[in-house]
């Protein structure tokens, strides 16, 4: 009900601009850029800037595998966003949907094609999403979703090419709310009690931000699939 | 002279078979807590970084012996008080019990350097205790769960400490839960000079950290006022150490509170024994 709700609204606002650009045509140029890398790995260094989650910056090496196989790997601890980690547009759009598109942008000095997706599908999890994309390089720069249930999240991406002259994201910025009521000390409730300052914040939302940084990519390289099973067994 | 009656008082602490209570105790609870860890450590951790789950994918491991070393320092409230006052409520009271008062006063050594002793030897009964239970608990933790980040989940913020920043916090918490602990040892001593036997300070000094605990634990105004002047308040005080950034000017205030409760407790036990009739 709320994607028919979305999609006559949308449809809606957008019929001035008459479908000036085909969005389908966008995202499958963006979808098929990607589709010429069949694996890669690369270096990560990982910041977590939430106002309630403190530690230390850390490195894990992120191995991707067409179409969807995915898996991090760090000697410490690490934590990392849900949505949109692997970069791969496959990723961001691995379900039916409809695309409109919007308006002309501008992102970092690069002009965007900013494009609505709505899924068609009832199960996937998300609501709507936005994308910047930029068509003549065929990348997404920056992307809005909503999902269910982790809420709205904003993602910056910068690009840079590798040797074999594939564009990927050079630093990737999450921004996303989270709900402060998810956390809750366990282990310090008399603080909890002398304050009574953590019953009134339970209910704000925060922003939270993740900051990653890509370097030393490596393409496709032949990562076999038991490496990933292997190592996803291991996290 | 006051090390020889130290020695003294440590030989007799030793000799006694209450003594090792404790440290069997220890001995034996905390290896079943890490088996215990062992088997469901994992859902622990889960639970503690359910909310984390719902937005982010974790690798790596939180089960370590620093996260369990770190729930076992909780026990600092309840349990290990008790132990502590098993030995250092007889140190006054068992001298009464068995008699030996009179002996030990008519010795050429003051009632200043006899309660003296008594009160270093309590302390470093205390304080071998704390050390065992480190070396159970973190040691022994290390090697069955090997090392990692600590995540602490405090009532502000979850923090998670780099590997590499865990280990000096830990000594410092099990120095400050010394000090803590050396309250509880001074308390006991303190009633074990007022009686002839120990049962008397046990239940006394257990019951009043009880009763401190419980009134600390109701939110209400008047209470809320009463916490600052309990000093079971300041026990925990060693989690300040599992902090970032480090609140020195709590820290500090509860070393001061819990020593000056020491010197309080010392001072009142001196001045119980100095007057104390050993003729009736």
């Amino acid at each position: 009900m709320i994607h028919r709700i979305l999609s006559v609204v949308i449809l809606f606002g957008t019929l001035g601009f008459s479908q000036l650009k085909n969005p389908e045509t966008i995202l499958e140029n963006v979808k098929k850029e990607f589709d010429k890398i069949e694996d890669y790995q690369v270096d990560v260094k990982i910041k977590v800037d939430v106002d309630f989650l403190k530690m230390p910056e850390r490195e894990a090496t992120i191995f991707y595998k067409k179409p969807d196989k995915f898996h991090i790997d760090s000697e410490n601890f690490a934590l990392l966003p849900k949505s949109g980690l692997n970069s791969s547009p496959l990723g961001f759009l691995n379900y039916d949907y409809k695309a409109y598109y919007i308006r002309e942008d501008t992102v970092n000095g690069a002009i965007t094609s900013v494009i609505k997706v709505i899924p068609l599908e009832v199960s996937a999890d998300v609501i709507l999403s936005t994308f910047w994309v930029d068509t003549q390089r065929n990348i997404i720069l920056k992307v809005e979703s909503t999902r269910k249930p982790q809420g709205t999240f904003f993602i910056d991406m910068e690009y840079l090419k590798t040797k074999q002259g594939f564009w990927l994201p050079s630093s990737m910025t999450f921004s996303f709310t989270v709900d402060r009521s998810l956390y809750p000390g366990k282990l310090n409730k008399d603080n909890d009690s002398e304050s009574g300052k953590s019953k009134e914040d339970s209910s704000e939302k925060e922003t939270g931000y993740v900051y990653l940084n890509y370097s030393n990519y490596k393409v496709n390289i032949g990562l076999q699939d038991e490496l990933f099973e292997d190592k996803n067994e291991k996290k | 002279m006051i090390f020889t009656l130290v020695r003294i008082e440590l030989m007799k602490i030793f000799r006694k078979w209450r003594t090792y209570i404790g440290f069997i105790a220890i001995g034996i609870l905390v290896p079943l807590l890490h088996l215990a860890m062992y088997l469901e450590g994992q859902n622990s951790i889960d639970f503690v970084t359910r909310g984390l789950r719902e937005s982010f994918i974790l690798v790596g491991n939180l089960l370590n012996g620093y996260w369990i070393s770190y729930i076992i320092l909780n026990a600092l409230t309840i349990h290990i008080p008790f132990l502590i006052t098993l030995v250092a409520a007889d140190l006054l009271a068992g001298e009464a019990t068995a008699g030996t008062y009179r002996i030990l006063v008519t010795r050429p050594v003051s009632r200043m350097q006899i309660v003296t002793s008594k009160f270093i030897a309590g302390m470093i009964y205390t304080g071998s205790l704390i050390l065992w239970l480190a070396v159970m608990s973190l040691v022994v933790g290390l090697i069955i769960f090997g090392s990692g980040e600590l995540i602490v989940a405090g009532s502000q913020a979850i923090i998670i400490f780099d590997k590499s920043d865990v280990l000096w916090r830990f000594f410092l918490a099990y120095g400050f839960g010394i000090l803590s602990m050396s309250v509880v040892c001074s308390l006991a001593i303190l009633f074990s000079s007022l009686v002839e036997n120990a049962i008397g300070p046990i239940v006394s000094t257990m019951a009043i950290i009880i009763i401190f605990i419980i009134l600390s634990a109701f939110d209400v105004a008047i209470l809320r006022e009463l916490k600052p002047y309990l000093f079971t308040n300041y026990i925990l005080s060693w989690r300040e150490f599992f902090n970032d950034p480090l609140d020195l000017t709590e820290i500090a205030k509860s070393v001061l509170i819990l020593s000056g409760h020491i010197i309080l407790f010392f001072t009142a036990t001196s001045f119980i024994f100095y007057k104390k009739d050993i003729l009736s």
